[in-house]
């Protein structure tokens, strides 16, 4: 048997933790590093919702389905930081009303298990909602803490071996005679010492930054990132994930998470997304849609807003209509160079099947047979992350 | 329409290895009603690449952004700048006390989340378990779940003042994730964890970590009512008769 | 290790900078127990006086009605009273009744000390 190659992943986000357990389940011999500790970025920003898929089931039934199958798998393997009590996909309007049927069949073409609740239903569950609701679908929505997601991915891979090196820069990508990578420079941001480190095969699993790291070495991604601000409020206001019966739109999503309600979310285009000061009026915006939904929301304070640049795929057409699915850019193919993956796009709930997909197609560029086993055991302990190396 | 204030920042820095450490200061012009973990990254972000700091949800769930401002430990992402300074004022940011410092803001946390794990603390659990026992929770939503209210993020070890001094000391985090292990599945919870000098018999009465705590978590109650429930089994067991229920 | 706990850091218990008022009930606590157990030693100091007979005694007893020693005694007073008034509230707490009111309790404990202290001081000073 040949030695276990090497991978070297690129950003600890939800991506690169789930893939070096992913990685590391498969014999690879793995190291992860971020120029912050874990979830730095986008992905501790996140506002937490498991996805049933019921957002997409409608407009985009390939995201609805991978979503449905992975709430699935995480209500198996990641009990221990999720929230399962189910969302409400509510009608508030005539029109959203109308929307009943067309929802209906676009859940059930993607497998997803709804049921009608009736305005009394609803209200006797929820009380603080919208007394002028009309009825809505209960699905099987959750919210997850997501640092402590990342953080049971992580301490499973670290627990089989996986090296995690947090605040470390990338520098600089090398590509030898052949074309194809051979090395990184990485600054250790504790000591300010530069490190080089070798690797069979690096993954870019850095998002939003994903272009910025692939113009290192020298091929382009056209990820755009795509911020969205968040609001949230003091108090827990509902139990129950809070939709509106329609397409996605803006700040139609409230998640229940500990004692906070969570209201999101924009989307728009920046260029750089290391500082994205929080927009005051999008964060009223936020209020007034969190209003329409929970009025007594009106006096609650808010406890934090902040901003969360997703990755966006760009295809030339406008950010919120692009699929929500993730996409693996094999620079081999694509550009000629070796050694050299990229992994972007997706959201926290597909983090694992992200994983898996890269993960195959790293096995297949070393011709290494083994399968995906993520799906099979419970995660470790999210806090086994910080436990000494041994 | 927004307001701006002149501030400045004064961070203790140190680089991993060196015993030296330094205080360096940065002016940022910031809206009052951004956080203090807004201004450090906005330092990171447009100043000095450098520093390094632990953060990562932006809105206390995830508890990885605790620092000392002014000498009080606060969780920055949810501190406004307004709420601890005034324009053209200061704000010294240290690292927490009572954890090994890595480099400038970052800490060790691994013995403390290793503490957290001996005690078998959920981080999911339902209503009913989650809240404190004084609190009221409608019968309609006890048995739903919520992530607990301890996000694990040190502030009390750190305004702690035994853990000031006594290592071996399990701290108030630890105490109350034993306590909340407790209100959630009493049968597999361990008592005898907290039964012994460096466990809730250490703790002085100072109260400085529910005075910190940014998450509703009261961790004096939890060890007082943990001192309660030990006096309660120890005193049934020196003096016979049937032990009270946990 | 840099930021650990060690006995070292033992003056930071002084340190009343961003503490809280329970802090202060710490901090008093230990000021007034320390002061107390070296009262008890100078106690001792002055019971053995009695052993060097009654003259050495009552030369000795004349020496203490000097102002600088009354004042040195309504301090022990004083300590006496506030760390017998806050053991009480520790107690309390300890046994896990009325935690959630120690800092009025604490407060209560303040008043109660400062009218005491006044008391012995109207006391001891006022016929001197």
């Amino acid at each position: 048997m040949m030695d276990k190659p090497t991978i070297l992943i690129i950003g600890a986000g939800f991506t690169g933790c789930a893939l070096a357990y992913d990685l590391t389940l498969r014999g690879f011999s793995v190291t992860v590093v971020d120029r912050g500790e874990i979830c730095s970025g986008t992905s501790g920003r996140t506002h937490g919702l498991l996805h049933s898929g019921s957002r997409y089931c409608v407009n985009d039934p390939e995201a609805a389905v991978e979503c449905i199958e992975e709430n699935t798998i995480l209500r198996r393997i990641a009990r221990q930081c999720i929230e399962f009590n189910n969302g409400l996909f509510l009608a508030i309007s005539e029109e959203e009303l109308a929307y009943k049927e067309t929802f209906k069949a676009g859940a059930e073409k993607c497998g997803i298990p709804i049921r009608w609740m009736d305005k009394k239903d609803i209200l006797s569950r929820e009380p603080a909602i919208n007394p002028q609701v009309l009825g809505g679908f209960e699905v099987p929505d959750g919210s997850f803490d997501p640092l402590r997601l990342a953080l049971a991915f992580a301490g499973s891979a670290r627990n089989r071996g996986a090296i995690f090196l947090p605040f470390h820069q990338v520098e600089s990508i090398h590509i030898d005679g052949r074309s194809s990578v051979d090395f990184i420079i990485l600054t250790d941001r504790h000591t300010g010492r530069s490190i080089e480190q070798h690797a069979d095969m690096v993954i870019n699993a850095t998002g939003a930054w994903a272009g910025k790291i692939a113009e290192m070495a020298g091929v382009n991604v056209p990820v755009i990132p795509s911020p969205g601000v968040m609001v949230a409020f003091e108090k827990r206001m509902s139990n129950y994930v809070v939709n509106r019966l329609s397409l996605p739109g803006d700040g139609d999503i409230i998640i229940p998470q500990r004692r906070m309600s969570v209201i999101g979310t924009t989307s728009f285009e920046v260029n750089d997304a290391d500082y994205i000061p929080v927009d005051q009026g999008m964060v009223k915006e936020m209020v007034d849609r969190a209003i329409e939904m929970i009025p007594a929301i009106a006096r609650v304070k808010i406890r934090a807003s902040y901003m969360s640049a997703r990755p966006l795929i760009q295809t030339g057409t406008n950010a919120r209509s692009l699929s929500r699915t993730f996409k693996v850019f094999d620079h081999e193919t694509d550009h000629g160079l070796k050694g050299f993956i990229t992994i972007t796009g997706g959201k926290a709930t597909t983090c694992r099947v992200m994983a898996e997909k890269t993960a195959d197609l790293v096995c297949e560029k070393f011709a290494w047979r083994k399968t995906c086993q993520t799906k099979d055991f419970e995660l470790d302990s999210y806090r086994t992350f910080y436990n000494r190396q041994a | 329409m927004t307001t701006t204030w002149k501030i400045t920042l004064r961070i203790l820095r140190q680089k991993q290895g060196e015993t030296k450490t330094s205080w360096q200061d940065f002016s940022l012009d910031i809206d009052p009603d951004e956080t203090v973990l807004d201004a450090v990254e906005r330092v990171w972000a447009f100043q000095d690449r450098s520093l390094t700091f632990r953060h990562a949800c932006h809105h206390s769930t995830c508890g990885a952004c605790g620092m000392r401002v002014n000498n009080i430990e606060k969780l920055t992402c949810i501190t406004p700048i307004r709420s601890v300074t005034h324009n053209n004022g200061m704000l010294r940011i240290e690292p927490l006390r009572n954890f090994p410092i890595v480099s400038d803001l970052v800490v060790d946390v691994s013995h403390f989340f290793q503490e957290l794990e001996i005690m078998q603390a959920p981080a999911v659990s339902s209503n009913s378990t989650a809240n404190l026992d004084y609190e009221e929770v409608f019968p309609d939503v006890a048995e739903k779940e919520r992530l607990i209210d301890c996000i694990e993020c040190g502030l009390c070890v750190s305004a702690c003042p035994v853990a000031l001094t006594d290592e071996a000391y399990v701290g108030p985090a630890a105490l109350s994730g034993l306590h909340q292990a407790l209100a959630a599945n009493a049968l597999s919870a361990n008592l005898a964890l907290a039964d012994n000098h460096s466990g809730v018999w250490r703790c002085h009465s100072a109260f400085e970590c529910s005075a910190v705590c940014p998450s509703n978590v009261e961790p004096g109650y939890r060890i007082m009512d943990l001192r309660k429930k030990l006096m309660r089994k120890n005193f049934h067991q020196w003096f016979g008769g049937k032990e009270a229920g946990k | 290790m840099k930021g650990s706990p060690s006995p070292r850091n033992f003056l930071q218990w002084f340190d009343p900078r961003g503490r809280s008022a329970g802090s202060w009930g710490f901090m008093l606590n230990r000021i007034t127990g320390l002061g107390l157990v070296l009262y008890l030693a100078m106690h001792m100091i002055v019971l053995f006086q009695l052993t060097r007979g009654a003259e050495a005694y009552d030369s000795f007893i004349q020496l203490m009605k000097n102002p600088i020693f009354i004042i040195g005694e309504l301090l022990v007073i004083a300590a006496g009273i506030m760390h017998g008034i806050n053991g009480i509230r520790i107690g309390l707490t300890s046994f896990g009744i009325a935690v959630r009111y120690q800092l009025t309790m604490l407060i209560i404990a303040g008043i109660i000390s400062a009218g005491g202290i006044l008391f012995f001081a109207i006391h001891m000073l006022g016929g001197a």
